[in-house]
């Protein structure tokens, strides 16, 4: 996104001010991807302390999203952009939002293991966690067609959020399985099938940005259906 | 000419040529001057003037040359190499692989060497460290250093798409110019994913093998005990136990073969492999040698190859040894008489690459198991592999690539593979940066694909600057 903006302003401080704002979503994303990646690997190293970090960094991520909400507003209210610089703006505002969802979600996975790490350990966590380098990898593959204004990227996780709801249906039926034949990994396979979901939900952040950057680089919607797995019958 | 001007500079004291060529270009004038006055265009009184003042000009240079040149006899060596000093320590950076940063103040890249330009996927220089890299610990160590303190190193690793762990060494560095913020911030990032990835593997390596090698060991002892025991005497029983522990050390011996080829695979994945791979000949050939195993259960292998060879870029072995394990695979696989159907594409997008347009049946369920980052340029070989065996369940087909992993009731049947075969394709693919995909439906049947780039889309970028050179883009597959 650095592309279109680079240099193209009477005002300079204007450029400056627009790459600042991706570079800051960048950032923004960067530490989102970093606290994912972290709660999938406390989730793998059944590490507790890797985990109470992540529930701390969170907050971090909340405040670099007041601050990009609020260099949004001063650009809006000083510069009143316009075509491709409205778009990065709101393209930044709705990125930003989504990437404090996502750390969100990965907090609350780091919540959950810490409790999955008071029970014996589960041999589904091996699902758990290459789904989630899955999704870690669509958001990776995002945040760099973001910073790099290149599409191809965003368009190739739109097409393929399917197989992430393919790897969470299949570790849902695994689970329930599981659970109905052994009641005593109901409460730890609950959480598993909490986090699982939440992975799934990261992903569908993961999609919302690869749209939001296709409309802020084409100016053109992604207005097609998505492709979808197989209904399962899964919530 | 200038070469033995050049040559001469080196051997002769500094200032003689200079010097020399003044009393040259005085002789010249004179010369000038000369045939000027005799074509009549120049009086004689004139000429005498001006060609003294020339002499007496090349004199006095001459003079000073004689006095001068002795006393500064060293200098010639040290001139030309000083200035280059500079340009010598940069020409140093630019060839270092490995990426070396200099971040300026606000997080700007000043400087940044080919190898960081590569890793880091910059464009023109100027940007923003926090757009490039978005390690958010790093970003910390830099502010930290422009702020003036202490350098540090940080360890971050990527997983996604492709594994790579990075050790980043900041260190802040005070540049002599006045104003606010002298500080700036080099930024070395030292590769490691070869040592982490060693270091993980001979953890999984000893774990994969103890576990997997303990049932086989465990039946051997077993029969051993029986063989020294009670059957000690019973010949018909100590035939079939013996041929027993021969299928079983069989078995150890095939599960090493492959442990081996896992992690010889896995040593490697993030070194591109270099050279090109005719993908057409390597499946003739591994149809051919899987004609016997194919016959033996009476199984028709039927091929679908295109008419031109299938250039792609790969490692021959490994490419070999992936459509070994997809072919090996559907045979085992098949019903007894059944079919099996091969077919090799070339010059795929990703999309017709990954799936073909046609589905095997109505309700199939399709999975990506292995996939490079998406790039709209990027062209494909394809090979396809169907059987008409049971097929695999929707919910296992995350799992395929799994190690060990064995969909429930294989473990049981006769010809039981290692569960490693799958793991070993992916890990391959993964390194040729190519994908693999599964398309199956429970009764009927699986289409493994899998897809490697052809080397075009890589020469297109490397001629990119060189064009101008070589006016033909030669593939290098027909080199």
């Amino acid at each position: 996104m650095t592309t279109p903006v680079q240099g193209h302003h009477i005002v300079r401080a204007f450029s400056e001010e627009l790459e600042q704002l991706t570079a800051s979503v960048a950032t923004m994303g960067g530490l989102a991807e970093s606290l994912v990646s972290d709660a999938l690997d406390a989730i793998a190293a059944r590490d507790s302390d890797l985990a109470l970090d992540v529930i701390q960094r969170d907050k971090r991520l909340d405040t670099l999203q007041r601050d990009i909400e609020r260099q949004i507003i001063r650009l809006l209210a000083l510069r009143q952009p316009l075509a491709s610089d409205l778009r990065v703006c709101i393209a930044a505002l709705k990125i930003a939002a989504d990437l404090e969802r996502i750390g969100d979600l990965a907090k609350n996975i780091a919540r959950r293991t810490r409790e999955l790490n008071e029970a014996e350990p589960l041999a589904l966590s091996k699902s758990i966690e290459r789904m989630g380098r899955l999704v870690q990898g669509h958001l990776h593959e995002v945040l760099d067609a973001y910073a790099s204004g290149e599409i191809g990227g965003a368009l190739g996780v739109w097409q393929r959020d399917d197989d992430v709801d393919e790897h969470y249906n299949t570790l849902f039926r695994e689970l329930l399985v599981c659970m109905a034949e052994d009641p005593h990994i109901v409460g730890p396979g609950a959480h598993l099938l909490f986090i699982a979901k939440n992975l799934e939900r990261v992903g569908d952040h993961a999609t919302n940005i690869a749209e939001v950057v296709h409309y802020a680089v084409t100016g053109t919607e992604l207005l097609a259906d998505r492709p979808k797995g197989g209904s399962s019958g899964t919530p | 000419m200038t070469n033995g001007q050049n040559k001469d500079r080196v051997r002769l004291a500094p200032d003689r040529p200079r010097r020399r060529d003044i009393v040259i270009t005085a002789a010249l004038g004179m010369a000038v001057l000369f045939v000027l006055m005799v074509t009549g265009v120049l009086a004689p009184g004139a000429y005498i003037g001006a060609s003294l003042a020339f002499a007496s000009l090349a004199f006095v240079y001459f003079l000073t040359a004689v006095t001068t040149a002795q006393p500064r006899g060293r200098m010639p060596v040290a001139e030309p190499a000083r200035p280059s000093e500079d340009g010598l320590a940069l020409t140093m950076l630019e060839k270092v692989s490995v990426p070396i940063l200099l971040i300026g103040p606000g997080g700007r890249i000043e400087q940044a060497n080919p190898a960081a330009r590569a890793l880091l996927a910059l464009g023109a220089e100027g940007g923003l460290l926090s757009t490039s890299l978005r390690q958010p610990r790093v970003l910390e160590a830099v502010s930290a250093a422009l702020r003036g303190e202490r350098g540090t190193v940080v360890e971050y690793a990527t997983l996604a798409p492709i594994e790579s762990h990075v050790r980043a060494y900041v260190e802040p560095i005070r540049l002599p110019v006045a104003g606010p913020m002298p500080w700036r911030a080099m930024l070395v990032l030292a590769d490691e994913t070869s040592s982490k990835r060693a270091e993980r593997m001979r953890a999984d390596f000893l774990a994969n093998a103890s576990h997997e090698l303990r049932t086989p060991l465990a039946s051997l002892s077993g029969f051993i005990d029986t063989l020294r025991g009670p059957a000690r005497d019973d010949e018909e029983a100590r035939d079939r136990f013996l041929g027993i522990m021969r299928e079983q050390t069989e078995r150890m011996r095939r599960l090493i073969d492959d442990l081996l080829s896992l992690s010889r695979v896995e040593m490697n994945e993030h070194q591109l492999p270099v050279g090109t791979v005719d993908l057409r000949a390597v499946t003739r050939d591994v149809i051919d040698s899987l004609g016997p195993m194919a016959q033996a259960r009476n199984i028709t292998v039927s091929a679908t190859l295109p008419e031109t060879p299938v250039e792609i870029t790969g490692d021959r072995d490994q490419v070999h040894e992936v459509v070994e394990n997809l072919i090996e695979n559907a045979i085992k696989y098949s019903p007894e008489g059944g079919q099996v159907e091969i077919s090799a594409d070339d010059d795929c997008a990703r999309d017709r690459a990954e799936h073909p347009a046609d589905r095997i049946g109505e309700n199939s369920a399709r999975l990506l198991l292995a996939g490079p980052p998406f790039d709209p340029r990027s062209r494909f070989g394809v090979v396809r592999v169907r059987d008409h065996g049971a097929g695999i369940d929707r919910r296992y087909l995350p799992r395929l690539s799994e190690r060990f992993f064995r969909v429930d009731g294989q473990k049981s049947s006769p010809t039981a593979g290692t569960g490693l075969g799958l793991a070993i394709v992916k890990h391959i693919v993964t390194r040729h940066r190519g994908g693999f995909s599964v398309e199956s439906e429970p009764g009927g049947g699986t289409r493994f694909t899998v897809f490697l780039p052809k080397p075009a889309a890589r020469a297109e970028t490397a001629t990119e600057t060189g064009a101008a050179a070589s006016p033909a883009p030669v593939s290098p597959g027909q080199a």
